[in-house]
């Protein structure tokens, strides 16, 4: 069904994203490193690398999750090429403004570029302030038109009410609505929402910026804007890791395939409404937020955890349990990642209760607990797919010896490199320190102790890339 | 569309900015919060000789301070208050002391300008002169300046909250909304609102408006732009849903 | 202090959740072709979901009436503390602090009393967080430009405690700091 051209351009989102990781996850290193005062870089430095670590990875989480989305949505749907195309040419133009914005501009708001930060001098000039807000709009109209398209063409074949799975809540529908496309759709409404919500800031941003001071925003609105749209879409792409995971993980282990259950249907309904509203954890520490929207801030991200245990977690428990199946990469990658998933939304649910929040807020148990979801498990979905990805065109041939290695220094190295994060929290280190005041001894070693397990976690993602990508370029050169 | 976004913008906030008070009453309103006010002993108009703690341990007070000869704006701030408190004080919570700060000022006087704005009845509303009105003054930082030239005090026109221990509360500077008089009046009942908005700030976008009348927050034109994704994602849904009905297919059933 | 319990409540948790996934893991590589999986996974998934949701539950009334803004909100403070926040500085006064020249001044509070924080920022968004004399930290709040925010708080022990910028404030964020004494 998959058309030669999407296959093409997919794999050179495969190859791309996977060349920006190991960029970020070094310069992720090179942070911890510094902290450890093992190197010594400027401030300026440690917080311009900052902004291009965060900032790069989100996009290239989101972009991988897309574009793996848009492959497999082939087989229900026909997506536009063009929309795909659009998205990667502004996605590559994004990253590399950012990146002159960060390395050469010196900009380091920090990837929240939390208003008025970005005013005050933020980088080695004005233009890269400028830059910087330029580059977030590229990628961000990229996205937009890709999603809409998706978007569009789900519509093209399913009613609202389908797309939706509405018709799963009676008995017997006549229509069914493959898992897949309902919570792609879902997730595209987030997504969609999110980039508005960007859309928005930026506006204020600009307005602010060309008014020469004239138009001034408001500080609360725009917290609440920024975190809109970073903490929804660093939720979604979750997501769209999770619809990969419905559609593939029965498949690559030779099971029947999922169907869109009455219950399959609420959880996800429930879900966009949850993740549309859980961001109000991010401004606990803000008391100039009413206390309603800070109690819907705890309920959304206590209940998001509900649909999400006990319907996708639940299904691939019963999908593993006790069943004998065709284990692989792909489908170990998968479950190793649905754990990362939970450990870490643990953490998360854990620190979006108000009364903790107060003690771990911009402690280094924030980045544990994001890294945990994101590093050990929506990466893990996204891996998981391109090696699927990877070994559909071509003879499968001694993979397998890799796998053992990989799993094992991606365990080892993503376990260490989290727990220095944990701990720290625990000690009330405070996050986003370029080097640590020596009230914290245990700060700089333990930061150390992060770098080296993250190294060992990049050896993991190295061997993973030099497996796949000779057939991932196979792909992309292949005769038409 | 975007430009034209931008300017309508920029626009309005100009004009914004052009109405924008430059109250510089920011500092002097943090001054003596949760300090005890000096208890002075008070001649109020109606009643036998009594001390000011008499009065807050009674009920919390709104304290104005005024001068009877006040040809500025001690009338507008006293009509003012007095229209504000009109719809606020059903729940009676608190009194109100008019107290003069000028020493030449006697009880006839007060009774005189309590008759001006027809308040010599109302049992909520006291109006006093004091002895020891420096001493008074020096606690809650008031530094009315003796003008020779045009015959008046050059003062502020000043509220303060005294909650029923004698606590300085908050104190208003110059006529204020009727917002700042529900914060107000909720301080002195100690009634704790966890924050507040700076009096120099007049920002066109806030999110919300703290209302101490319901302990809620008012909805304000920023919270607008936090919905705005939402709304707008909805509506699209619905606009593409509808444009591309006819090209879909019929899907067929399972059984 | 509350860090460690939460530690230890998350390694637990964390610790279970590897478990049952290590065992799941091994009982499908352990089964033999013709094993069915799990019997009844519609009941079990109901039951799952509902005492998750019941344990939620539980979680949120116990904590919620702990969060920051109802603690101690029907006391008068004995003492109010006005902070000012600038890249990379804390002003602290007992006096209102004036935006157009801040000063700050040495900072002594009394134990086992109610103080009140006026925390406020003369430019970007900061944080307040207080750390105690074996530096953990016991509270905060943000420093938005704009508005005030009141954080009230009982210190227990004298000593020093430093105050330590929570929120990413630009170049010399993990400098900006300040200090005040309990006695």
């Amino acid at each position: 069904m998959e058309s030669i051209k999407l296959r093409k351009i997919t794999s050179v989102w495969v190859i791309t994203v996977l060349i920006l990781f190991i960029v970020s996850i070094t310069l992720g290193i090179l942070m911890r490193l510094n902290q450890g005062e093992v190197i010594s870089q400027s401030p300026v430095t440690f917080y311009s690398n900052l902004t291009t670590h965060g900032l790069t990875m989100i996009g290239i989480w989101f972009v991988a999750g897309m574009a793996a989305v848009n492959y497999l949505m082939q087989r229900y749907i026909k997506t536009s090429y063009a929309a795909n195309v659009i998205a990667l040419v502004f996605t590559v133009i994004g990253v590399l403004m950012l990146w002159t914005a960060t390395f050469i501009g010196k900009f380091h708001a920090a990837w929240t570029f939390l208003y008025p930060l970005p005013f005050k001098e933020m980088g080695a000039a004005t233009w890269a302030t400028l830059l910087f807000l330029a580059s977030l709009t590229v990628l961000g109209i990229g996205w937009l038109i890709w999603s809409i398209s998706l978007m569009t063409q789900i519509l093209k074949k399913y009613s609202i009410a389908q797309a939706f799975a509405w018709q799963h809540f009676k008995k017997n529908p006549k229509v069914e609505t493959p898992p897949f496309i309902l919570i792609s759709m879902i997730t595209l409404i987030g997504v969609i929402a999110c980039l508005f919500a960007a859309v928005v800031l930026l506006v204020l941003f600009y307005a602010e910026y060309f008014s020469k001071g004239n138009f001034v925003n408001d500080a609360l609105l725009m917290k609440n804007l920024t975190y809109f749209f970073g903490h929804t879409i660093a939720n979604e792409m979750l997501y769209l890791g999770l619809a990969v995971i419905y559609e593939l993980f029965s498949e690559v282990s030779g099971r029947p395939k999922w169907k869109t259950t009455w219950y399959v249907a609420l959880a996800w309904n429930f879900t966009l409404i949850f993740v549309l509203t859980a961001f109000f954890h991010h401004l606990y520490m803000d008391f100039v937020q009413p206390e309603g929207l800070q109690i819907i801030g705890q309920l959304a991200s206590y209940l998001a955890s509900l649909p999400a245990a006990g319907v996708t977690v639940f299904s691939v428990f019963i999908a593993v349990y006790r069943t004998k199946i065709k284990w692989s990469l792909t489908n170990l990658l998968f479950f190793i990642g649905i754990a990362g998933w939970v450990i870490g939304g643990l953490g998360a649910v854990i620190d979006s209760t108000i009364s903790n929040n107060i003690v771990l807020h911009n402690t280094l148990w924030v980045p544990a607990h994001f890294h945990t979801y994101n590093a050990m498990g929506n990466v893990l979905f996204s891996l998981g797919f391109f090696y699927w990805f990877s070994t559909q065109f071509s003879e499968n041939s001694k993979v397998s010896k890799f796998t053992t290695l990989t799993l094992t220094l991606l365990l080892i190295g993503g376990i260490g490199f989290l727990l220095a994060f944990y701990f720290g929290g625990a000690d009330s280190i405070p996050r986003r320190y370029s080097i640590y005041p020596s009230d914290f001894p245990m700060a700089a070693p333990m930061a150390t102790i992060g770098a080296t397990f993250a190294t060992i976690y990049l050896i993991a993602i190295l061997i993973f890339f030099f497996n796949i990508y000779k057939r991932c370029l196979k792909i992309l050169f292949s005769p038409s | 569309m975007f430009k034209n976004i931008v300017f309508t913008i920029i626009t309005i906030g100009f004009c914004i900015k052009g109405n924008a008070q430059t109250v510089s009453a920011e500092v002097k309103e943090e001054r003596n919060i949760y300090e005890k006010i000096y208890d002075a002993p008070l001649n109020v108009a109606g009643k036998q000789q009594l001390s000011l703690h008499e009065l807050y341990n009674e009920k919390p007070l709104l304290l104005a301070l005024v001068f009877t000869r006040c040809s500025g704006v001690c009338n507008p701030f006293l009509l003012q208050l007095k229209e504000n408190l009109q719809f606020r004080t059903k729940d009676n919570s608190f009194n109100v002391l008019v107290l003069s700060f000028d020493p030449r000022d006697s009880i006839k006087d007060m009774n005189l300008l309590a008759k001006k704005f027809d308040l010599e009845n109302n049992k909520q509303w006291f109006f006093a002169v004091t002895d020891s009105i420096t001493k008074l003054n020096q606690s809650i930082s008031f530094n009315p300046v003796w003008d020779s030239v045009i015959n008046q005090y050059d003062h502020d026109a000043l509220l303060v909250g005294i909650n029923s221990e004698g606590y300085i509360t908050k104190k208003l500077i110059g006529i204020r909304r009727g917002h700042d008089m529900d914060l107000l009046i909720a301080s002195v009942n100690n009634v704790f609102s966890p924050t507040y908005r700076l009096p120099s700030k007049n920002l066109l976008f806030s999110c919300f408006n703290y209302d101490p009348k319901t302990g809620k927050n008012k909805l304000g034109l920023g919270l607008i732009f936090i919905a705005l994704p939402a709304v707008l994602t909805v509506l699209m849904l619905i606009f593409i849903s509808y444009f591309v009905k006819h090209k879909r297919p019929e899907i067929e059933e399972t059984s | 202090m509350q860090q460690q319990p939460i530690l230890v409540l998350f390694l637990a948790l964390a610790g279970i959740t590897t478990i049952v996934f290590t065992y799941i893991f091994v009982s499908s590589k352990k089964a033999a072709q013709s094993e069915k999986g799990m019997s009844n996974p519609l009941k079990k998934r109901f039951w799952f979901s509902l005492i998750l949701f019941v344990i939620l539950s539980i979680f949120t009334t116990a904590t919620l009436p702990d969060s920051p803004y109802y603690l101690f909100a029907d006391e008068t403070p004995a003492k109010v503390v006005h902070v000012a926040a600038r890249q990379f500085t804390f002003f602290l006064s007992e006096k209102a602090i004036d935006p157009a020249s801040p000063t700050g001044e040495d900072i002594e509070l009394p134990a086992d009393e109610l103080v009140e924080f006026r925390v406020t920022s003369l430019d970007v968004n900061h944080g307040f967080a207080i750390y105690n004399n074996s530096n953990r930290l016991i509270t905060q709040v943000q420093a938005m430009p704009g508005y005030v925010n009141r954080l009230r708080y009982k210190f227990k022990e004298p000593g020093q405690y430093d105050i330590l910028c929570l929120e990413y404030c630009g170049m010399a964020h993990q400098a900006m700091r300040a200090s005040f004494t309990v006695k």
